[in-house]
């Protein structure tokens, strides 16, 4: 069985009421929220994966689906989910970041003190670079700090790549012509190599989130991202996740999640703050419990 | 330029390493307690006293790190040691511990049958949630079981919304039973026809 690749052949027909009844299990399961409006997209990846387990009905492999046959919910996510990454993705939490995070965080802060932005799991590099861009276009205040902005990931063949900072034209295709000019060198294969300063200023290392002795090298973050990694662990997996990221970050300082993720179903040690720009969550200045 | 590398991390954390002392587990500090709970997850030798400092625990962010824990051991001794929570007086204890013993359905099972006989009937009720995460077909044999005898309209409610979701069509009679016995408490038979028509759809 396979996780990719498009069946040929769908021909399981799926009545309105298993589609809600499969909606509020990955509800449940993910915290993703489709509705009716959604049916087309819905419909496509329930059959696609109807097929590729070789179900016979919707009964079939919703009963294989909660069982977890075959690792099937992990199948399921991807399928509904945009695995592809890119420089600025979700931007609005980038622009949260130097709209309202930081004047909090440098509150109490000195000029000339030191920042960590960790980026978990940064996969190919694309998310703690696009945190470096943006603070240098967006933040006024970018020169007055020290920035640490860490890149961690559990497959270390990503990160190889994100030391490397090669770059397609998708990956960059959020990206301003003048910003991909300022920042990346083309490299003369349709590919650019992003700027010598920003890769050696961006530490990558390998970290496994849900391994507690591990997460311990990490200390005194003011600005988690963690964004679409939540979604694809277990219960248990995703409270250990959650109590690490609490230990790595300082009093105060902030988590962001992917869109589809929510910290206030996975553990309540975390404040939920809304900004004008996105949802972020704060582990409390200081712990009443 | 304002980007620092700050270096590798190192061995261990400014917050002291996570010492494997289960005696911390009774220490008068919050923060060590959290940090003995949090270096005891999975370790199924560890569950008695897990169990011992929930029992005792009153820091909601200490009481957390304990059931994940237990959670991460997964065990029935695991799930021994949170269920006394769901008698709580404490509804965040208890909606913390049926959070918990979700998600562990396999583990659960055993303990559902005498949790759906237990005298108080709230914690019949509660115990209804549990069965969610099981399998299709063990939860509904269980939660038949339970809405062919129990007498209480609000737990049979909650067993009913739970078929809702998890049943299969051997549910059906089960639930037209139920919706009988409640002729006079209108919303159930209500309930029961919503369930049976979820079913019926899904599997029709």
């Amino acid at each position: 069985m396979s996780g990719s690749g498009r069946p040929e052949s769908r021909s399981v027909h799926i009545e309105p009421e298993e589609v809600q009844r499969f909606c509020e299990f990955l509800y449940r399961r993910t915290g993703m929220s489709f509705t009716q409006g959604k049916r087309y997209f819905i419909d496509r990846r329930l059959e696609d994966r109807i097929a590729a387990t070789g179900s016979s009905s919707f009964q079939a492999y919703f009963s294989l689906l909660r069982a977890d046959a075959d690792h099937e919910i992990e199948h399921l996510i991807n399928s509904f989910t945009v695995n592809e990454t890119y420089f600025y993705r979700e931007d609005h939490q980038l622009r949260c970041m130097t709209s309202s995070l930081l004047g909090g965080i440098v509150a109490l802060k000195p000029p000339g003190s030191t920042i960590r932005i960790w980026s978990l799991p940064c996969s190919t590099g694309e998310e703690p670079y696009s945190i470096a861009l943006w603070l240098m276009e967006n933040w006024p205040q970018v020169d007055n700090y020290n920035i640490e902005i860490v890149g961690s990931d559990i497959d270390t063949r990503a990160l190889k790549a994100a030391a490397e900072g090669i770059y397609g034209e998708r990956a960059l295709m959020r990206l301003s012509r003048d910003i991909v000019s300022r920042y990346f060198r083309p490299l003369g294969d349709g590919n650019h190599q992003i700027d010598e300063g920003l890769r050696g200023s961006i530490e990558f290392t390998r970290a496994n989130l849900i391994d507690t002795q591990d997460m311990l090298r990490y200390r005194d973050f003011d600005l988690i991202f963690c964004r679409n990694v939540l979604i694809y662990f277990d219960d248990a997996s995703r409270r250990q996740a959650a109590e690490n990221l609490y230990d790595c970050l300082r009093p105060g300082g902030y988590i962001c999640l992917g869109h589809s993720e929510s910290m206030s179903r996975i553990s309540p040690l975390f404040s939920v703050c809304r900004f004008p720009d996105a949802i972020v969550y704060q582990r409390p200045e200081a712990d009443h419990g | 330029m304002p980007l620092v590398k700050g270096g590798p991390p190192k061995g261990s954390g400014n917050s002291g390493n996570i010492a494997p002392k289960r005696p911390t587990l009774a220490s008068s500090d919050a923060e060590s307690r959290w940090t003995a709970a949090r270096a005891l997850a999975g370790h199924a030798e560890a569950v008695p006293d897990l169990a011992a400092a929930l029992d005792r625990e009153t820091v909601p962010r200490v009481r957390e790190a304990i059931m994940t824990a237990l959670m991460r051991v997964g065990d029935r001794a695991s799930v021994a040691a949170i269920l006394p929570c769901l008698r709580s007086q404490d509804a965040g204890l208890r909606a913390a511990a049926i959070e918990s013993l979700q998600a562990l359905p396999d583990a659960i099972a055993p303990f559902l049958p005498p949790l759906f006989a237990d005298d108080d009937s709230d914690v019949r009720l509660l115990a209804t949630e549990l069965a969610r995460n099981m399998k299709a077909s063990e939860a509904t044999r269980l939660l038949c079981d339970l809405i062919e005898r129990e007498q209480h309209p609000n737990v049979c409610a909650a067993a009913i919304d739970v078929l809702t979701e998890v049943g299969t069509s051997q549910a059906i009679p089960a639930l037209e039973n139920c919706a009988a016995r409640f002729a006079d408490t209108p919303f159930l038979p209500f309930a029961v026809s919503v369930a049976i028509a979820r079913i019926s759809g899904s599997e029709g």
